[in-house]
């Protein structure tokens, strides 16, 4: 593994442990202001997390040439897991079980893991500069 | 009142409709780019495979949160929006 692969790597670890830990955060800080929100936040960053682990998880297994499974298997699972995924977000605002902000807060946890690991690979891009 | 809820309604379950539309069209696209330069950079060089499968991972899930926003969006236009009970009394009478 080289320097390049070892710096992606560690973006991608980053944004995993982020999801988690924003994920908790805000379901704790959401607990405070109303449980309607924070049980729409824990869903939807809950969701969108798992989301993302089973999408790495499908993109490895189609794009490293080592491990190169059926394309079909791929998108199956691909269209599986939006599936399911549109079923739950579908039972949880029609029955109304959760606050529809409070999910739109929980689905950004990905998005926001993104853009503090963006956020952190500029800082270190610009203190390498300076120095 | 009731008419005006139900021409809201319709707007309403319209919006839901063209703008999940329009967010998978171009979700759809943004995706397909985003796979076909990834294709071809593995066959490419297939070296650098796992450091294009983590940049386009990366990719991926910010182009399928927009799509996923849309999608809740238009529930919430449907199912949510505080018109629905009176067109729904409205329409069981």
């Amino acid at each position: 593994m080289d320097n390049s692969t070892s710096i992606e790597q560690g973006i991608l670890n980053f944004v995993k442990r982020a999801n988690w830990i924003l994920l908790a955060c805000l379901t704790v800080g959401g607990v405070t202001l109303d449980t309607g929100f924070a049980a729409g936040i824990a869903c939807g960053g809950l969701l969108v997390t798992i989301n993302f682990h089973l999408l790495a998880r499908t993109v490895r297994n189609a794009f490293v040439p080592c491990r190169v499974v059926s394309k079909n298997a791929v998108l199956v699972k691909y269209y599986i897991r939006f599936a399911i995924s549109g079923v739950i977000l579908f039972i949880l605002i029609a029955g109304r079980f959760v606050d529809p902000f409070g999910l739109i807060v929980g689905l950004s946890v990905v998005v926001a893991s993104i853009f503090l690991a963006t956020l952190l690979a500029v800082k270190k891009l610009i203190v390498k500069e300076a120095v | 009142m009731e008419a005006e809820a139900l021409k809201f309604f319709i707007a309403c379950v319209t919006a839901a409709g063209f703008g999940i539309a329009i967010a998978a069209f171009g979700c759809g696209i943004g995706q397909g780019l985003g796979l076909k330069a990834a294709a071809e950079g593995v066959a490419r060089n297939p070296e650098a495979s796992g450091k294009i499968t983590v940049t386009m991972l990366i990719g991926l899930a910010m182009i399928e949160s927009l799509c996923i926003y849309a999608l809740v969006i238009s529930l919430i236009l449907i199912f949510a929006s505080p018109m629905t009970e009176t067109v729904t009394a409205l329409l069981t009478h």
